[in-house]
């Protein structure tokens, strides 16, 4: 420690070194792994084979999916028995999405509001009896994550009060977290009453849906099912949910390989740094190596002496470069989930640690790698060499 | 004590052959105080080197207490090194971020001995007069002051042979006089055996037993 505190800018110049490496490939990971993990969590939940919206609005559609950018569209309810009666269709039932609501009490945001049938719903059904055990009936809502309400709360959507009945676990999908589930009838009175009761009318008949969510049989793929679907009936846009997740893939794939493109240069150049800032260290201290040879020190003593350095420093630059990438990380996730416009949910802690514990365990290795030739290379200097060149 | 025969060690400086050390046989026995002069170049470093086992002869045989230096292998060498040998040089070999203390306790971090190093190490600085320094660092101290922290610390392994290059070089008149008076004292009373290449004529006087070196070829007085 002491070695290292002789040339203290150097020292420091070389463990920011392997803080950026570091620091950019935990943020780097992370961010991939909390994306995988929100689609993972996200595409089970959707736990529908096609999604079949009005032809304009795939592309809203898609952004209400993975950005959860609310949004509404319709088109008329006999849709529903025209897909189910498309060959290789399973299960199908209707949602509707309604406009974005502010609700002035506690919530500034704009919630975005999902009406299913609990008749037919296969997807947020499942959920709501795994994890809270309850359909919402009548006037019952139940929320997503994100939305600061808690169960036995009444909130008001166009002039109609709601009770929270559940809150769901968080996905990272805005669609999910930040979206209010009701009865799809509900929704209908919720709209008719809006003419009434509330300022903002809401424009909807009983007769409108947004989507026709499918599950095709197990026989057949969902893009075979989406293209008799775009065949079949006039108007209308099949969205294949395995498709979305594997554009977002793709997206992620270019992103990622660009960012550790970077990665794997800045560790190239941090390995050579390292390395010649270590053959420098050892040259500069050739007589004293020599001198210490003299006094008894073997050869894997003082190749013992370099490498702990090395490791020292590298460990040092890895656990600071993890320190400051969660930092920003985590500061800056919000801006992360915008500019990417895609879901996000932190990993397990389990899966952090074991990251944080990779990225530290690489910098070591680097460090060990880079110091390891001019560690040996010294070691093996007879006494008097050492000495003498050292002059 | 030391058995030194047809010892030769050349150099290839820039594809010329120097031949610094040129079949020496010497024999040192236990308790000696030799004395080796000589102009610059004349091959004494490389001999005292050779003597301690930092360099390997190209041919010749170095034997010191029984062992052949060149039969064992490093880490063997190094080990015997630390507890039968110690060096002074005649540059500043100190270890600039270890304490003036630590400096003199260093082989016995490398031989692994601690027990009643530290207050051998408290007499040494003592003996050599810098009792006072012992927390200091090698840049608070003049060059001599370093030197003679150089000179505590070939004693603290209790070596039988002390290979010295120049150890009074940088010293004031004084300070010489008091560092030949230990080397003395530790030759007499410990039987320690010097071996000490050295310009000083006050110095080589000391000895029992002069010899001279000229072109790599060892000589008696």
């Amino acid at each position: 420690m002491k070695n290292l505190r002789r040339r203290f800018v150097r020292t420091v110049l070389l463990v920011l070194g392997v803080v950026v490496v570091s620091g950019t490939l935990f943020s780097a990971t992370i961010v991939m792994q909390s994306i995988q993990n929100s689609l993972r969590i996200g595409t089970y939940r959707l736990g529908a084979d096609v999604l079949v919206v009005p032809e304009k609005y795939e592309a809203s559609a898609r952004n209400a999916l993975l950005a959860g950018e609310p949004t509404s569209f319709y088109m008329k309810k006999d849709a529903l028995d025209k897909v189910r009666a498309v060959d290789g269709v399973k299960n199908v039932s209707a949602q509707v999405f309604i406009q974005p609501a502010s609700f002035s009490c506690c919530y500034s945001a704009n919630v975005f509001i999902v009406g299913f049938d609990p008749r037919t719903d296969f997807t947020i059904k499942p959920w709501l009896e795994e994890s809270i055990k309850t359909i919402p009936e009548g006037n019952e809502i139940v929320t997503g994550r994100e939305i600061p309400v808690k169960v036995g709360d009444y909130i008001p959507f166009y002039g109609t009060e709601f009770k929270v009945v559940g809150t769901l676990e968080g996905t990272g999908m805005k669609f999910f977290d930040n979206t209010v589930f009701m009865p799809l009838e509900t929704a209908y009175r919720m709209a008719e009453q809006s003419r009434k009761k509330a300022r903002q009318v809401l424009n909807i008949s009983s007769d409108d849906i947004s989507a026709v969510l499918v599950q095709v049989k197990s026989d057949i793929t969902p893009d075979r099912v989406a293209i008799r679907i775009e065949h079949d009936i006039p108007g209308v846009k099949a969205i294949v949910s395995d498709q979305v997740i594997s554009t977002v893939r793709q997206q992620m794939f270019v992103l990622l390989r660009s960012i550790f493109l970077i990665v794997g240069v800045a560790w190239i150049m941090a390995l050579l740094m390292i390395a010649v800032v270590f053959s420098m260290i050892v040259n500069e201290r050739q007589r004293e190596i020599g001198l210490m040879r003299a006094m008894g020190a073997k050869k894997s003593g003082i190749f013992r002496l370099i490498m702990s350095e090395a490791i020292l420093l590298s460990g040092l630059g890895g656990i600071l470069g993890v320190t400051v990438g969660g930092i920003l990380v985590y500061s800056f996730k919000n801006l992360l989930i915008a500019s990417l416009k895609m879901p996000y949910l932190w990993p397990s802690s389990f899966k952090i640690a074991v990251l944080v514990l990779g990225c530290i365990v690489l910098s070591i290795i680097t460090g060990a790698i880079a110091a390891l030739y001019p560690a040996y290379s010294v070691s093996k200097m007879e006494p008097y060499d050492a000495i003498r060149k050292g002059e | 004590m030391i058995e030194v025969r047809n010892l030769t060690k050349t150099y290839n400086i820039e594809g010329q052959v120097i031949t610094a050390v040129d079949n020496v046989t010497l024999d040192v026995s236990e308790g000696e105080f030799v004395s080796i002069v000589g102009h610059s170049g004349s091959g004494k470093t490389t001999l005292l080197s050779l003597l301690g086992g930092l360099t390997r002869p190209d041919s010749g045989t170095v034997v010191m207490d029984g062992v052949n230096l060149w039969d064992i292998d490093d880490n063997r060498l190094s080990e015997f090194r630390n507890k039968k040998i110690n060096f002074i040089f005649q540059f500043a070999s100190l270890i600039p971020t270890l304490t003036v203390k630590e400096n003199v306790c260093l082989p016995s971090v490398f031989g692994q001995y601690n027990a009643g190093v530290d207050e051998y190490a408290v007499r040494l600085l003592e003996m050599v007069g810098l009792s006072d320094k012992i927390n200091s660092y090698p840049s608070q101290l003049s060059g001599g002051q370093q030197r003679r922290v150089a000179i505590a610390r070939a004693f603290i392994n209790t070596p039988k042979v002390i290979l010295a290059d120049e150890p009074t070089g940088d010293l004031d008149e004084e300070t010489e006089k008091e560092i030949i008076s230990i080397f003395n004292r530790m030759n007499a009373d410990d039987k320690v055996t010097f071996i000490i290449v050295t310009h000083n004529t006050e110095l080589a006087g000391q000895a029992k037993r002069q010899l001279r070196m000229s072109n790599g070829v060892l000589k008696e007085v």
